[in-house]
């Protein structure tokens, strides 16, 4: 199945890029996703261990890291946000 | 009514939106950029917002109804640019209205302590090619945390 990613403020200046579509196996928990995006890129075991960084799945903030990913989904990867 | 854009707008189109014979009060917010006070050594020469937009617009839709729910507010409006913007130029604004003053003041100043640290927007300072990211400051998280009584009764 595919996900996508979506990087925003310091972590896509970081990246050098705005999103990333992964191509995945099915029936993965988030807690599953984050160790296969820490073992395709190291980067991403800073990003999980930030408590400042809030994660969303098609724009629902993560709660429990048990929820399924499924096919289409999209994954908003947030630092905090600085608007206004 | 909530916009995102990437574009200036007018501050009579917006007003002509909510003037309404229910109003005795209108209170508007307008966030500009500004000069940065606490770096002498560079001039700021515009800042740069980047917006998720589809969470961004869900976020503040979910904050206008909260705003509007507990001030029962006649209406309220919410624009904010995206894109590069100029020293001096509009960053967001906020306006609000209902029958009486109180209501109109306090939700405004809810909806932009709300909008600081819940929206999905950040923000970058330009200086000459160098784009800077604006961190997030304690004392927005603050302001927001004064409101969690209120929005609770």
């Amino acid at each position: 199945m595919k996900i996508t990613i979506k990087y925003f403020s310091w972590i896509r200046v970081k990246l050098n890029k705005s999103q990333d579509l992964f191509e995945i196996e099915e029936n993965l928990k988030f807690k599953d996703l984050k160790l296969f995006l820490i073992k395709k890129d190291n980067f991403f075991s800073e990003i999980f261990s930030d408590d400042s960084i809030k994660f969303f799945i098609n724009f629902k903030e993560i709660e429990n890291e048990a929820i399924d990913i499924v096919d289409g989904d999209e994954l908003g990867i947030l630092p905090p946000v600085t608007g206004g | 009514m909530i916009k995102i854009t990437n574009k200036d707008f007018s501050l009579d189109d917006l007003y002509s939106n909510i003037k309404s014979h229910k109003n005795g009060a209108i209170s508007i917010f307008l966030g500009t950029v500004r000069e940065d006070l606490f770096n002498e050594k560079e001039t700021i020469e515009a800042i740069f917002l980047e917006c998720y937009e589809d969470l961004a617009l869900k976020q503040l839709n979910k904050i206008r109804a909260e705003a509007i729910h507990k001030w029962n507010l006649n209406n309220c409006i919410i624009v904010h640019r995206v894109g590069k913007i100029s020293l001096g130029e509009k960053i967001v604004f906020i306006m609000t209205s209902s029958p009486h003053r109180e209501e109109s003041i306090r939700s405004n100043e809810f909806i932009i302590d709300q909008l600081k640290t819940k929206a999905a927007f950040w923000k970058f300072s330009q200086y000459g090619d160098d784009l800077k990211i604006v961190g997030a400051k304690e004392k927005d998280l603050e302001k927001n945390l004064k409101w969690k009584d209120v929005i609770k009764n």
